[in-house]
């Protein structure tokens, strides 16, 4: 198909009774990009994907593919496909009859549909797996076969539903690996839902993180993960600490923060106006904080800047580093990521006191505090 | 598990093994003596002790008028389950399709549609006659008798429909919408294959139900029998063997009734787990 899979939502809006899943969103996926909806179960992101797909019909709102309003039209007519969560493989049909089953619908004779339907499993390599039942394949396989499928329909754009959630641990890294190089190779636009951070992006283009019916920050992967707007992603996606403070004074654009508990943060501003007494919203990421065990107890030490002080609460071991939780009285867990060769030089326990310590370079304000900021973390 | 021998049976144990005992010996010793009396010879009576053993007294069922018009009532019993089933599987996949939605009153047109259940059948068959009765409409087992029936099979059919629904993934529906099925099209390649063995289980109960039904059938039934208001009008007036003869037949057929139905669910079970193994290279 050459139209183009290119995807706007228009102010969409979708109500179930009162209660308000998709609100207002705008959001442009552009055509042959890999697009993953980000966020909590609840956040209304399945209700977007079947909004695009054509299964819900929006309250408010339009949907666009290639530039044409779908609203109204029958998944078909729309060039989507959608992969089903759990895949809804037809239990009563083999691997083949499932995968010829758009064709047999559009009336292709059973020779044609089955030999077309052939050569798209040949392509996932489960020619051989043709006459089986769905039940007797294992979770990779029926996955697959719920992919070609959806692509014998030559969509223009392929939609996932939670695609890797039915897999193990290893089989959804190697499945996730799978998706973008054929994404890539089809060249059309995949948009894929998932409540994993590292899954987003692992494989995306463009993460959409989204929270209560809202889009909270659309971006490539790095520029979410190392950049966040609010402390909402900072926190949802979970490589940052976040840093809550009032403004104290500004310097060369630089803010310095106090926080409820006495610590002094610097921040830089970005060209943001701010005023002495505002609160501001800053994170600093887990992997550029640098951890000192201290002699004395956390009270006796003097008021820290661009530190926290507190006691280790928990280690992991990660294989490349080292992730270490810190109780620190009176705010939020903070989190230190040390690189396993500089921990294991100076290991610290359970209980010990310590010191995290930053520079500011490595500050990235936040700029809208994000209504859930507060609730969550 | 428990190894035998390494706790004592609870009293509860005893208990149960005696009343099953007795519910054993009530069900199969009376049914056991018609199977086996049935085969009396042919100088032999209705009771112990067998004197001779002969299939004397089925043949004496299809030879004989003295004994009834079994012939007829037979196959009037067979034709009416038959239509009975028909109607049972069709209208309960409708209504089951239909209560998958709430709609305006729902609740109330499914509670109107099973409270038959609960009014006595004798009393319902009798309503059934006296409104044939006032409408100048002569009771008949394909007009009246079909009703009567209905009202014992539909909410069977309708009940078993919301079990089955209840099961059905919807995903189903959406993936065949999804892949450019119209919507008879996902009903008939989709939805009805996927219930198959719900269905055939409706199609069962309406077959057994009407084929055994009495109290409802016995009287809007009009001027011909089916199969049990004609043994029931029999052990008034036949005093041979025959009777027996004829339970056995009967019993026979609701077996095989059953038979096919349940050959038939456990063979689509089948085939949707062991068809095809025949490539079994790894994944």
């Amino acid at each position: 198909m050459a139209q183009s899979g290119e995807i706007e939502l228009c102010h969409l809006t979708k109500r179930f009774d009162r209660t308000v899943a998709v609100d207002a969103i705008d959001l442009a996926i552009p055509h042959g990009s890999y697009c993953c909806l980000l966020g909590p179960s609840g956040c209304g992101k399945t209700t977007i994907l079947r909004m695009i797909a054509g299964h819900e019909t929006p309250t408010e709102g339009d949907v666009r593919i290639g530039g044409e309003s779908v609203v109204g039209l029958p998944p078909v007519r729309r060039g989507t496909a959608m992969m089903f969560q759990n895949y809804a493989l037809f239990p009563h049909l083999t691997v083949l009859d499932n995968v010829a089953f758009n064709l047999k619908m559009r009336g292709v004779g059973k020779a044609e549909r089955h030999q077309r339907a052939r050569e798209m499993l040949a392509q996932v390599r489960l020619d051989q797996f043709a006459d089986r039942m769905p039940s007797q394949l294992s979770g990779g396989q029926q996955q697959r076969v719920a992919l070609s499928r959806a692509l014998i329909t030559n969509p223009r754009v392929l939609l996932l539903d939670e695609p890797l959630s039915a897999l193990d641990e290893f089989l959804r890294l190697q499945m996730r690996g799978e998706l973008r190089r054929m994404q890539k190779e089809l060249g059309i636009t995949f948009v894929h839902v998932t409540h994993t951070q590292l899954e987003a992006i692992a494989v995306a283009d463009m993460v959409v993180v989204m929270d209560q019916g809202r889009i909270e920050q659309a971006g490539s992967a790095r520029e979410i993960y190392t950049l966040p707007v609010s402390a909402y992603v900072a926190r949802f996606m979970g490589g940052q600490n976040v840093l809550t403070g009032k403004v104290a004074s500004v310097t060369d654009g630089i803010a310095t923060l106090v926080s409820d508990t006495g610590e002094r943060f610097s921040s830089p501003l970005n060209g943001q106006v701010v005023a002495e007494g505002d609160v501001l919203h800053c994170c600093v990421r887990r992997d550029r904080v640098a951890l000192e065990r201290v002699r004395r107890p956390p009270g006796a030490l003097p008021e820290p800047t661009n530190a926290v002080v507190g006691a280790v609460h928990a280690i992991e071991y990660q294989g490349t580093y080292v992730k270490v939780t810190i109780d620190v009285p009176g705010r939020e867990q903070f989190v230190a990521n040390v690189v396993d060769s500089k921990f294991f030089a100076n290991p610290v326990d359970i209980g010990d006191p310590v010191v995290a310590r930053w520079v500011p370079e490595d500050v990235h304000l936040l700029t809208t505090s994000g209504q859930a900021g507060e609730t969550h973390g | 598990m428990l190894r035998p021998g390494s706790r004592r049976r609870p009293w509860t144990f005893y208990g149960l093994a005696a009343f099953f005992t007795l519910y054993v010996l009530f069900l199969y010793g009376p049914m056991s003596a018609i199977f086996i009396l049935s085969f009396q010879g042919p100088t032999g009576g209705l009771t112990f002790p067998m004197n001779g053993v002969s299939l004397h007294w089925f043949s004496a069922l299809f030879g004989q008028q003295r004994t009834g018009d079994f012939a007829g009532s037979f196959t009037r019993s067979i034709v009416l389950a038959v239509i009975v089933l028909a109607i049972t599987v069709v209208v309960s996949v409708m209504a089951g399709l239909a209560f998958r939605r709430r709609f305006l009153g729902s609740t109330l047109v499914f509670y109107m549609a099973i409270f038959s259940l609960i009014i006595p059948g004798l009393l319902l068959g009798l309503g059934v006659g006296l409104m044939f009765q006032f409408l100048g409409i002569k009771p008949s087992w394909y007009s009246s008798a079909l009703g009567a029936q209905l009202t014992w099979t539909l909410p069977f059919g309708l009940l078993i429909m919301f079990a089955v629904f209840s099961r059905f993934n919807p995903a189903y529906e959406e993936a065949a919408r999804d892949l450019g099925a119209r919507y008879w099209q996902t009903l008939w390649n989709v939805v009805l294959p996927i219930l198959l063995p719900g269905i055939i289980a409706v199609a069962l109960f309406g077959f057994t139900l009407s084929y055994d039904e009495f109290p409802r059938t016995l009287i809007p039934i009009g001027s011909r029998n089916t199969l049990p208001l004609e043994i029931w009008a029999m052990t008034t007036n036949v005093t041979s063997p025959a009777l027996y003869a004829l339970g056995t037949l009967t019993t026979a057929i609701s077996f095989v009734a059953i038979a096919i139905a349940l050959t038939s669910i456990a063979l689509i079970q089948r085939r949707r787990t062991r068809r095809g193994t025949r490539a079994d290279a790894g994944d």
